[in-house]
């Protein structure tokens, strides 16, 4: 009886072994299979991306395409009227235009906003805060969200802003002002930009926008979406490429 | 017979949770499967990027050859006329400063990354202070410009009148292309003007000073800076 018992012991041990065994190597094939599919979750986000991807290279060769078919009719004006210098003058002045404009040397005009913001830096808040004047760093990250949101052509109170515009601070304290292209301007900042008026607004309203920061801080801010035209002044200072080779 | 019981019950029980092992592993499978197919679509959507990608570079390569030859036909066309010959060279000049052609000459290369020495954990004002932001690329290349940068580019890609530096979850963005760390600024101008951008009290120097970031500032000769590889083209604003 007792060695039956022993026995019976054993068979039970040794079931209840393979059985754990089994189980183990099942839960461990389940972890590991488990973990790939974690992996194959995160490649799974990035499928959007792709799409978004490849349809910005898709834009961005149409753009090109329509560069390229210019440059090569250029090519073919130039070369049927090189005999004529007045048609080659032509030629050149249509060039000068196209690059005058892409240099903000012309004025132009379309579709737009006008960000109209009114510094009220100095009012005592009701809590006892005083407002923080607007300064350049708000003025350039504005310039800067609406040329990403696509504008074309942007001036800050009638300033164009070019390549190499800089927004800066002079003096410091309650004696500072800002300047752009080296000119003093002052509150009321007028910002016109030529573009998609959604695109434009939207780039400087909401969470983070900084429009709508500056109105948080107590000063005044609206944007002007009509449907008239915007004009904005070319560049009036000189373009210098003295220094470029 | 209380003995047999036992075992029954274990061993019941054992087959039980293998069922539930094998059930659960068997619906993972089954998910793993259509995950699998998605796979496919993925793998074929990024073989469609970089088709895409490789036929705008072939056009790309394409439109510069196009725009040399252009060049080229210009300068036939004008050799024999000074007054053309002189339309020709603004239209040079034009290209360089609009960012249209790739420029050289002498300026200032400044690098910017991150916090190296501090780790942010062990940092005890906000961790965020110890990076670069896109606004203070934003800041630095107004710098430049303030200096009189002629031609500026950040990590090779040129500032142009419509460039915009943005800031997409952790990366930045210039020209809606990614750039890393390190920041690369290069500018093409009066060297002794340039290096004004690391004055005292500068956006450069508080940079550098009061949050460690790593902003070196150095003269240097015949740099080269790449032509814009976008497309300024306008279709809201008309010349008037």
């Amino acid at each position: 009886m007792k060695i039956k018992m022993k026995k019976e012991k054993i068979v039970m041990a040794v079931t209840i072994g393979i059985a754990c065994f089994a189980l183990m190597l099942v839960m461990f094939m389940q972890f590991k299979v488990v973990r790939q599919t974690d992996i194959t979750a995160i490649e799974d986000m990035r499928e959007s991306d792709l799409r978004v991807e490849l349809s910005e290279w898709n834009q961005k060769y149409e753009e090109l395409n329509a560069q390229y078919e210019d440059v090569m009719s250029k090519i073919s004006e130039y070369q049927t009227e090189q005999e004529s210098d007045e048609k080659t003058a032509q030629l050149l002045e249509t060039e000068l235009e196209q690059l005058n404009e892409a240099l903000g040397m012309t004025n132009v005009e379309g579709e737009g906003i006008i960000i109209v913001l009114e510094d009220k830096g100095g009012t005592q808040l009701s809590d006892g805060e005083t407002v923080k004047s607007i300064n350049i760093e708000d003025l350039l990250i504005i310039v800067n969200d609406l040329f990403a949101a696509g504008a074309e052509a942007i001036s800050v109170n009638d300033q164009r802003i070019v390549a190499m515009s800089d927004i800066f601070n002079i003096g410091s304290g309650d004696n500072s002002f800002i300047r752009v292209n080296g000119e003093r301007i002052t509150s009321p900042y007028i910002i016109k930009a030529i573009g998609n008026q959604n695109y434009l607004e939207s780039a400087v309203i909401g969470k983070g926008g900084r429009v709508d920061v500056l109105k948080g801080l107590g000063h005044e801010a609206t944007i002007e979406k009509s449907n008239k035209k915007i004009e904005i002044e070319k560049y009036n200072g000189t373009i210098s490429t003295k220094y470029l080779n | 017979m209380n003995n047999k019981m036992m075992i029954s019950i274990i061993l019941g029980f054992m087959c039980l949770l293998l069922t539930y092992g094998i059930a659960i592993q068997v619906k993972t499978t089954n998910n793993l499967g259509t995950t699998t197919s998605s796979n496919a679509t993925e793998n074929k959507l990024r073989d469609a990027v970089l088709k895409a990608k490789e036929k705008y570079d072939n056009l790309y390569n394409d439109l510069e050859e196009a725009e040399k030859k252009l060049e080229e036909e210009r300068a036939n066309a004008t050799q024999n006329n000074s007054e053309l010959a002189e339309l020709e060279s603004s239209i040079q000049e034009g290209n360089k400063a609009a960012g249209l052609s790739e420029v050289t000459g002498d300026g200032l290369v400044i690098t910017l990354n991150d916090n190296q020495k501090i780790s942010a954990s062990s940092y005890l004002g906000d961790p965020n202070e110890l990076l670069v932001h896109y606004t203070d690329v934003i800041r630095v290349v107004n710098e430049l410009k303030n200096a009189g940068a002629q031609a500026i580019s950040v990590n090779d890609q040129r500032i142009v009148s419509t460039s915009s530096i943005e800031c997409v979850g952790t990366v930045i963005t210039v020209n809606g292309e990614k750039i890393g760390m390190p920041i690369t600024i290069k500018a093409i101008g009066l060297q002794e003007r340039l290096i004004n951008v690391d004055r005292q009290n500068g956006y450069v120097m508080i940079l550098r000073e009061n949050y460690g970031i790593v902003a070196d500032v150095e003269k240097k000769e015949n740099i080269t800076i790449p032509k814009y590889t976008g497309v300024i083209k306008f279709q809201y604003a008309e010349s008037k």
